[in-house]
């Protein structure tokens, strides 16, 4: 005890003679407060050169009218108001939406399933676990341009099992010429794509669960919906969380699959916005209409992922 | 001879040094003077080549493609320049094209689809002196290539071949049926297809998308044009539901129709993108289709079935007339070449006649001519079905028709607005009226953007 007050009032006296801004800084860092800095430079000066600067400047090009070769009008915010009211940009933030929440709902039960069923004692587990992988590993290009031929009403293969093989129905659906079965196909390929990363995340997770927790719970007389209700939920829940945000993230930017699938048509039925991005950018070539179409549901989404982080941890907590 | 030399072969007459050493210093000299010499060759050798950054289209014919390369390759090898080529294909022109001139490291010359100069025009040069030559010596431009690459009186562009659309038949079963080509869409094509098809067996008499796509957007246009209307006025306002609404309702209603009312269409070419219909004109699903030459040149090359049992014939059109918008390629020199003269040597060489035969050869109908001189080229009487190509690319009209090509007229074209039109009432079940009305309200919102 004595020798922890000696410490304290030696290190208080060496602090007292230290004074000015140096000093200050050296309280307040630590003694090796130079060569922190620089460690933190580099690292500094990545994050504002290829975050930060990028960043600044699309926000500054959101508030220009900047055409191709020529340089940027300052507009203000005349860019976001114009969008507010324009139908088309309205109708690719609803089909934004039910693109993301659509899929990502489904890609969760999927997932869960998918884990479940790779944890319990099922022959050939590691072959079915690089099974399902595919989807997840193949290029996104390749898999919608397999299922723009899969979908394709005179040639695809998904009709002729419908109609011809399986006789199901008397005649062919055009899967990609409909709003609502055109939303659906690129939600269902959104769908094939993304759940491996839920199972295979969920599958992590849950062989980190100690085994004792559900043999308790068995003792205890849960059944296998109760043991899943009360001791894999809540052992999930972080990864859970980081899955949904990733997913939701990664599925509202996913551009590829609608592009190739639909372009957004018939008629903007599937329009979403990275494809609106596109099409404003180098379509349009208005370029800062197209950055601001970009951020301006960058807030919203941050919104949705900060009330959904929030209220899971909050469930962690209770 | 090198004067230490002289002097060396003087002392030694004079007797001043020694035979040996007269030799042994000789030998310095000389042998130090050539590898000096050899010094330099290297040195000169060694000095980096003019460095020139081409950017070249990428069609679907692909021998015309390496026919293009290896003419490039030529020029090269022949001006001693190191060239430098990229390919821009359809899906990736636009973007190329933007991120170079906006990073500030655009290509020295490109090969450019028809919205080029209009799009990049404050990136390019003005090479009117080199269309002028190179038009003169070809007898003229073709109108449609004049407006597509002179812009405010300025030729920002070289015209170098025309792409467009035909009408493909299926002349087998035409002929089995006893029928000849059909001259309007309505009614011929509708009766002709309806006489042809045969929906039991999966074979439809018409296959023509109004989905987001050039191919549908191409039509959409010319459909406008066929029933008298159009996007814009003459003095290049937008016309759609104002001073043309009524030919254009009709019009859209028309192409409506062949969907929903006559059904001669397959029930998912709502869905189509540009390659569907050349797929199923290949899978044997289609009796008539319009498209570029490139589906010819597909069956041709492949010595497809299809190929000789395929007629290709005008545009069929409608009571105003029949319309159609060739697509110009031409060559481009970007303002910020350090190059430009070796740049408008490659294009003279490029366009050389005897050079551009040869591409024109393997093309099988995708180089149409955009020049006066070269619709008389012999190439063009080698097939029949290539009377259709080159009569469609002498009436073709600008995008932006009947007014001039601006780039709202391109942008509304780019923005796929009136195959959004059609979709809206085709598959959103929104009235032809209220459809037309909302791309209207687009068309004027771009209008008022591109004036500003």
């Amino acid at each position: 005890m004595a020798t922890r007050a000696a410490h304290v009032q030696a290190n208080a006296e060496l602090n007292g003679r230290v004074t000015g801004p140096r000093g200050g800084l050296r309280r307040l860092l630590g003694p090796d407060y130079r060569l922190g800095y620089l460690f933190v430079v580099p690292a500094a000066v990545l994050v504002l050169a290829l975050v930060a600067y990028p960043f600044g400047y699309a926000i500054y090009l959101s508030m220009t009218r900047k055409y191709v070769g020529v340089p940027p009008v300052w507009v203000g915010l005349e860019n976001y108001v114009k969008l507010t009211f324009d139908g088309f940009f309205q109708r690719a933030v609803a089909n934004s939406f039910i693109f993301t929440f659509g899929s990502v709902a489904v890609k969760t039960v999927l997932g869960m399933a998918m884990a479940l069923v790779l944890t319990s004692n099922i022959r050939f587990r590691s072959f079915f676990t690089g099974v399902l992988l595919i989807p997840w590993v193949a290029p996104t290009v390749v898999t919608a341009l397999n299922f723009l031929w899969i979908f394709d009403y005179s040639l695809g293969v998904l009709n002729y099992l419908l109609v011809r093989v399986l006789h199901i129905l008397p005649r062919g659906v055009g899967w990609l010429s409909e709003p609502g079965t055109a939303m659906a196909s690129v939600i269902a390929v959104n769908i094939w794509r993304g759940f491996p990363f839920f199972g295979i995340s969920f599958l992590a997770g849950m062989k980190g669960i100690p085994a004792e927790l559900y043999e308790a719970a068995a003792v205890d007389g849960a059944g296998a919906v109760l043991r899943f209700r009360y001791v894999t939920l809540p052992g999930l829940r972080n990864i859970v969380i980081i899955v949904l945000l990733l997913s939701t993230i990664w599925t509202f930017n996913d551009f590829q699959i609608v592009y190739i699938l639909t372009k957004g048509g018939p008629g903007g039925a599937t329009q979403v916005l990275p494809v609106f991005t596109y099409e404003m950018a180098f379509g349009a070539q208005r370029l800062g209409e197209a950055v601001a179409v970009a951020l301006y549901m960058l807030p919203a989404l941050a919104f949705v992922i900060i009330v959904l982080a929030r209220y899971m941890r909050r469930s962690r907590t209770a | 001879m090198d004067h230490r030399l002289r002097d060396l072969a003087e002392r030694l007459d004079a007797g001043l040094i020694a035979r040996r050493e007269f030799l042994r210093k000789a030998a310095i000299i000389t042998g130090g003077t050539a590898a000096g010499l050899g010094a330099l060759r290297t040195m000169a050798g060694a000095q980096p080549k003019t460095k020139l950054r081409v950017w070249l289209f990428k069609s679907f014919v692909t021998n015309a493609n390496d026919v293009l390369a290896r003419h490039v390759e030529a020029w090269a090898k022949e001006r001693k320049v190191d060239v430098e080529t990229d390919w821009a294909t359809f899906g990736d022109r636009e973007p190329k094209f933007v991120a170079s001139i906006e990073a500030g490291s655009p290509p020295d010359m490109a090969e450019m689809h028809i919205l080029g100069p209009t799009r990049y025009k404050a990136a390019l040069r003005d090479v009117s002196k080199l269309a002028g030559e190179i038009a003169r010596a070809k007898g003229g431009m073709l109108p449609f290539a004049e407006t597509a690459t002179r812009l405010d009186g300025k030729y920002m562009a070289v015209p170098r071949y025309a792409m467009i659309t035909v009408f493909f038949i299926r002349k087998d079963i035409m002929e089995a049926k006893g029928l000849k080509p059909p001259k309007v869409y309505d009614p011929d094509v509708v009766e002709f297809a309806r006489k042809t098809q045969d929906p039991s067996k999966d074979l439809y008499g018409f296959g023509q998308t109004l989905n987001r796509s050039d191919d549908g957007d191409g039509f959409m246009e010319n459909i406008l044009w066929d029933y008298g209307g159009g996007s814009w006025d003459k003095e290049g306002k937008p016309a759609l539901a104002t001073s043309f609404r009524e030919p254009n309702l009709k019009a859209l209603q028309f192409a409506v129709d062949t969907i929903q009312k006559h059904k001669i269409q397959p029930p998912g070419v709502m869905g189509w993108t540009d390659v569907s219909n050349n797929e199923a004109y290949m899978a044997g699903k289609l009796v008539t289709t319009n498209n570029g030459a490139s589906l010819y040149y597909a069956m041709v090359a492949k010595k497809h079935e299809l190929a000789p049992k395929t007629l290709l014939v005008l545009t069929p059109g409608g009571p105003a007339g029949s319309f159609v918008s060739a697509s110009c390629y031409n060559w481009a020199i970007f303002s910020k070449s350090k190059h430009p003269e070796l740049c408008e040597d490659l294009i003279r060489w490029m366009e050389d006649e005897k050079r551009f035969t040869e591409y024109l050869q393997v093309s099988v109908g995708q180089a149409g001519p955009v020049y006066k001189g070269r619709v008389d080229n012999p190439y063009w009487k080698s097939d029949p079905n290539f009377e259709a190509i080159v009569q469609n690319i002498l009436k073709s009209v600008p995008y932006g028709h009947p007014g001039p090509m601006t780039p709202a007229a391109v942008e509304v074209r780019a923005q796929h607005i009136l195959t959004d039109m059609a979709g809206r009432v085709v598959s959103a079940g929104l009235s032809p009226e209220a459809a037309l009305k909302e791309a209207h309200a687009r068309i004027e919102e771009i209008y008022k953007i591109r004036r500003m």
